[in-house]
């Protein structure tokens, strides 16, 4: 592929020289005669112009094709498969329209070059050409407006009750999970209560942090629902699962969400793109320091049991953290030891 | 003064209004830009919830019956300009300044009434957006204060007098200006607060 | 009305009374619209130097990350990270985006609005409406300045140790609040804020200027409705940027009481750098919400002039009134409406209300008839033209490719449920470059290209002026059209390197492709400094009316002076696209052959109707012996 762009820039240069040859040969031999100069000079921009035309269009049709593997990722989301629907009309109407425009702005700017012989008409209006493409990109542009509202609404929609929940933050500049644990409810957080081990604010005066558990890598479910609680640390950042189909910003005070339904897991996606190392990756799109390239994180799509026998290998937080036990009212503490699944001996010793 | 331009082929006027008038229109549309985006980022924002509420100090009434009155002296001093009563203009204009200073003595008043009941400028929004609004316009009232001034100050210089008279309807027209919008903002202010 | 009156002459008076000027008050502090426009026009394309070098920094960075870059450092001092045992230089991660926000600050703002608008408002619009000057020269000035103090502390703030904002062009905060979270928010963040401030303010007192020029100071005849498309579109622009400016002012002053005054507008539950912020209640998206409130708009600031600036010359080239003038300015009065209630298709994926989202679809995508309106028109103007290739000409057909290409990748970033896939990848970056960026700078240069003569008294090289085209056309092209592939992929935007990522380290190839590109179309550039520059003195001397075109400017002296008329200003008759206004056919039976071979292509707006019955239309006919009663009229006075 290098040689080959490589070629393309050569050629690219070899025509400019030529450009500026010929042009220079044909200004040459018409010096003297003003008018000859610029008629010589006109065809040759007019020529170049539906050279222009052909060449940019051969170009165009080639680079799609030879890069269409490269471009086209694959979808492992069920909404995603909608989105690309969309975007694949989307391109073939606009696409017919660019051609059809291109084509006769490059073919009219050569077919009516000037020349002494010929008068350009005069043509100042005609109401009913200009109702035409008025009407016309107007109820197009209608359908793609309702279809596109229709998809819209959907992906936004409310995420059903059994969905997943997981919690994304962003922090400069690393991502960071929060599962929910058993209860699948997470626990509230205040940011006052950050520290270097706490990284997530938890509060644990709720009961429902107790067997929250954090994770280094973004595990989900094949076919199951999945909530996004999405919140950031510090500054911006933005969600971006590009194999899902899914962008949402982390906005540091305003937690947001994102939900969606993973299709296909690392191991058959390792399959269907021939690729024994691929990984799901998720990445941050809103510009947030100089390490805003680098926030990546590795996503795991498991078979439903997989991912229940990863969750249950998990440790939770509290147990993790046991110091933070103090931060725990008296009252929760035993429910808090059961629910986070700690080791009763420690306390067995603090009681000695 | 000039000799080599035909001041006869002038271009005929398009409207009657002066175009040193009209940009002055404009630049209080700008103004009015300004304070519309802060109007509606205070609603936007406190839309949001987690706003502190707060009694608005009854004191920004009196504020506003200083600025309504100093728009009235000011017109009086455009009229006694008209009638060529320079005298009375020079005292209509010193009573605006006058009022105008005691409106922004007043504004800083109630600030210190809003401090003493905890609303800060450093803190919720809606404490911070109240003391915004005020001294942004403030900041445009000095201004109408310093233009009021010169104005003052050209009442006592050998100037032709219509084009005192018109200076002096400028300055007017930005001194209602800066009152209407003052009662926009205290408006404003009552409803949403 | 009297006093009115009388305060016009004086104004008159005041403006034209010096004619013994000094250098200073000649070159520097001039309240001559010509010369403003020309110090608009000098400093922009200093500017866009400026930025086209700094893109190529970072397309060095992009297309080659490989490369040692310590050739750079005595260019760029520590912000190129040398290995000291492999000796080898890297950018800095965090200059990287320093790079980017600069860019995309100059060329926003100090080039595509300042140099664009500045300059051609300036120059034509006492030109064509007939005025000797703008309404009020000072004001003009004192824009000028503002804007070159604006300048100053931009170009400063590029030098000073912690560098400059490197948030983004949008500076969103809180990145543009925290010092703590990148070191361009500390010193070059505000010098960046107090460089704007003073930037709106230029932009206010110019645009206040052009509206009221063109609304007060039209000479007799010229209504509206005979105004070319370029004044339309110079007062459109000037109008937006009225209504949105103060707005930007507004964010940056709330911007600057969170950093430095330590309110909470934007900030709230902030933990970084160790230690929890006291910041409660802000909210993020009200800047967001305020800057776009501005952002989008300035996107039609910056293309609407050069949307004008095209129809003259497509129109004058193709010797052909331009199709359907009604439409083109309903087309551009609709563009400048709805750029107003579209802004927050910016926003579709920060966490805005989903149903507010679908609005804003809506709203957006209506957006694209008033522009499909324009593509078409600029077509048809073409069709069964005599079409004269100048270099403008040549512009001004790549616009009309740009503006069709650009836009019609909005439609996809319109559509939120698309957007969510695409937004702040690569496909932005090509859509906005190809839409606004380059479409605007393409009629910028074609503006230059076109009134050159009329400015500095010379023409620009021809054969210079079309290999700049073609150069630019195909590098611009080789440039932004393969970043539609890598953004589809999903790549994102301002991202130093993207070998970090499986799914983005593939298009290393037309990265590198791109970058070439870019090298080739910047030297481009340099051909037409140089051509403008050399023109300006060794240029061949320009005639009177060197495209014969219809406009009002063309009928001063080929060097006018200040008051740009040395006698009376010209009155206007008719609308200034009568181009191969063809004889009525009665009349041309009767015409000779050599008659008809001589028949004049254009009939400039001064032509009053009366002195040409032959090509009369049935109700210019009317117009014409309206025209005689009232020149009668006037001699009986």
């Amino acid at each position: 592929m290098q040689s080959l762009l490589l070629g393309i820039s050569v050629v690219l240069v070899l025509v400019i020289l030529f450009m500026i040859f010929k042009l220079t040969t044909l200004i040459g031999v018409a010096k003297g005669s003003k008018s000859d100069e610029d008629a010589g000079s006109n065809k040759v921009n007019a020529g170049l112009m539906l050279a222009f035309l052909i060449v940019s269009g051969i170009a165009t049709v080639w680079s799609s094709v030879a890069w269409f593997k490269d471009y086209h990722i694959p979808i492992a989301s069920e909404h995603g498969e909608v989105t690309d629907q969309l975007f694949w009309i989307t391109m073939v109407i606009t696409g017919i329209a660019f051609v059809i425009t291109q084509i006769l702005l490059f073919y009219f700017a050569f077919r009516y070059r000037h020349s002494k012989k010929s008068v350009a008409k005069y043509y100042p209006d005609n109401s009913k050409l200009e109702l035409l493409w008025t009407t016309v990109p107007a109820i197009v542009l209608t359908i793609l407006i309702l279809y596109g509202l229709k998809v819209w609404n959907n992906v936004m929609g409310p995420a059903p009750e059994d969905a997943e929940v997981i919690e994304v933050m962003g922090a400069q500049f690393a991502w960071r999970f929060r599962y929910p644990g058993e209860d699948n409810e997470l626990g509230r957080y205040d940011y006052r209560k950050i520290d270097g081990s706490n990284e997530f604010g938890m509060d644990l005066s709720d009961k429902n942090s107790f067997d929250d558990f954090n994770a280094n890598e973004l595990h989900l479910p094949k076919g199951k629902p999945v909530l996004l609680k999405i919140r950031a640390r510090d500054v911006l950042h933005s969600v971006f699962l590009p194999q899902f189909r899914l962008k949402m910003d982390a906005v540091p005070g305003m937690p947001t969400q994102f939900w969606f339904v993973p299709t296909k897991t690392t191991a058959e996606m390792r399959q269907e793109t021939n690729n024994p190392d691929f990984n799901y990756e998720l990445a941050c799109t809103e510009i947030c320091g100089k390490g805003h390239f680098s926030m990546k994180k590795i996503v795991v799509v498991d078979e439903p049991a997989d991912y229940e026998a990863w969750k249950k290998q998990q440790k939770t937080w509290l147990s993790l953290n046991p110091d933070y036990l103090s931060q725990v009212p008296e009252d929760l503490k035993e429910m808090a030891m059961i629910s986070a699944n700690i080791e009763d001996n420690e306390s067995k010793d603090s009681s000695l | 003064m000039v000799t080599d331009i035909n001041i006869a082929g002038a271009p005929k006027k398009q409207l009657s209004i002066n175009p040193k008038r009209f940009i002055l229109w404009l630049f209080m549309v700008s103004i009015v830009m300004v304070f519309a985006s802060l109007t509606s980022g205070f609603i936007v924002r406190q839309s949001e919830g987690n706003w502190l509420n707060y009694e608005l100090p009854s004191q920004l009434l009196i504020s506003t019956i200083i600025l309504v009155l100093s728009s009235v002296s000011v017109q009086w001093a455009v009229s006694a300009a008209k009638k060529k009563e320079l005298s009375k203009t020079r005292f209509g204009l010193s009573i605006t300044l006058l009022l105008g200073t005691i409106f922004l003595i007043s504004q800083v008043w109630v600030w210190s009434i809003l401090v003493q009941e905890q609303v800060y400028f450093v803190g919720n929004p809606g404490g911070s957006f109240l003391y915004v609004l005020m001294g942004v316009h403030a900041f445009h009232l000095i201004s109408g204060l310093i233009y009021l001034l010169i104005m003052l100050v050209r009442t006592f210089k050998e100037d032709k007098a219509s084009k005192l008279q018109f200076q002096l309807g400028m300055s007017a027209t930005y001194w209602h200006f800066l009152d209407g919008l003052w009662i926009y903002l205290y408006v404003f202010l009552i409803i949403y607060h | 009305m009297s006093t009115a009156h009388i305060e016009l002459t004086d104004v008159m008076h005041d403006d034209h009374g010096h004619h013994d000027q000094s250098f200073i008050s000649k070159y520097i502090f001039s309240t001559d619209h010509k010369t403003i426009a020309k110090q608009f026009l000098i400093s922009g394309i200093f500017w866009a130097l400026i930025g086209g070098i700094l893109s190529l920094i970072f397309r060095l960075q992009l297309g080659f990350p490989n490369m040692d870059m310590s050739w750079l450092q005595p260019f760029l001092g520590h912000w190129i990270n040398v290995d000291p045992t492999s000796g080898v230089g890297k950018l800095d991660t965090e200059f990287y985006l320093a790079l980017v926000t600069m860019h995309g600050t100059i060329m926003v703002f100090f080039v595509l609005t300042a140099g664009l608008s500045g300059t051609f408002s300036n120059f034509l619009i006492p030109l064509q409406i007939g005025a000797r000057d703008m309404a009020s020269g000072f004001m003009n000035m004192l824009s000028y300045w503002f804007f070159f103090a604006s300048s100053v502390i931009m170009f400063s703030s590029m030098f000073i140790s912690t560098g400059p904002a490197a948030g983004g062009w949008v500076i969103y905060p809180p990145l543009s609040a925290l010092p703590q979270a990148i070191s361009g928010s500390g010193l070059g963040m505000t010098l960046w804020l107090a460089s704007m401030a003073l930037f709106i303010v230029s932009t206010l007192l110019g645009g206040i200027n052009y509206i009221a020029t063109v609304i007060n100071l039209r000479t007799d005849g010229m209504s509206f409705s005979k105004l070319p498309l370029t004044i339309w579109a110079f007062f459109l622009t000037a109008v937006i940027g009225l209504l949105s400016f103060p707005v930007l002012l507004s964010a940056a002053l709330l911007l600057i009481l969170d950093r430095s005054f330590g309110t909470s507008f934007y900030l709230s539950e902030i933990y970084i750098g160790g230690e929890a912020l006291p910041n409660l209640g802000g909210s993020p998206i009200l800047y967001q919400h305020l800057f776009w409130f501005l952002g989008h708009p300035e996107v039609y600031i910056v293309l609407l002039p050069s949307l004008g600036i095209t129809s003259e010359i497509i129109s004058t080239n193709s010797r052909k009134p331009i199709f359907g003038y009604r439409a083109m300015i309903g087309s551009m009065m609709g563009i400048a409406v709805l750029s107003f209630v579209v802004w927050a298709h910016h926003m579709f994926v920060s966490g805005l209300n989903p149903f507010v989202g679908s609005i804003f679809v809506l709203l957006t995508l209506i957006i694209a008839v008033p522009s499909a309106i324009k593509a078409f028109n600029y077509i048809t103007t073409l069709w069964k033209g005599n079409i004269v290739f100048t270099p403008a000409m040549l512009f001004s057909i790549g616009l009309v490719s740009f503006f069709i290409a650009g836009g019609i990748t909005g439609i996809f970033l319109g559509n939120a449920a698309l957007d969510i896939q695409l937004h702040d990848t690569y496909f932005v970056v090509a859509h906005f470059h190809l839409v606004m960026g380059s479409a605007a700078f393409f009629g910028m240069v074609a503006g230059v290209y076109h009134w050159f003569p009329k400015m500095f008294g010379r023409m620009m090289d021809r054969k210079l002026g079309y290999i700049h085209f073609w150069v630019s056309f195909i590098g611009i092209y080789s440039v932004f059209f393969p970043m539609h592939y890598i953004g589809i992929a999903g790549f994102p935007r301002r991202y130093y390197s993207f070998t970090n990522f499986d799914a983005f380290s593939s298009f290393t190839d037309l990265n590198a492709f791109i970058s070439i590109a870019a090298g080739v179309t910047f030297l481009a550039q340099l051909l037409f400094v140089f051509n403008f520059f050399y023109s300006m003195f060794k240029g061949k001397r320009a005639t009177a009316n060197p495209w014969k075109s219809n406009t009002l400017e063309w009928t001063t002296p080929i060097n006018p002076g200040h008051g740009n008329w040395p006698g009376p200003i010209p009155k206007v008759y008719r609308w200034p696209y009568d181009y191969s206004k063809p004889p009525t056919e009665e009349y041309w039976e009767k015409m000779t052959e050599e008659e008809k071979e001589n028949w004049p292509d254009f009939i400039p707006q001064t032509v009053p109707y009366s002195e040409t019955p032959e090509s009369n239309l049935p109700h210019e006919q009317e117009l014409a012996e309206k025209e005689k009663k009232e020149d009668k009229g006037i001699e009986i006075e």
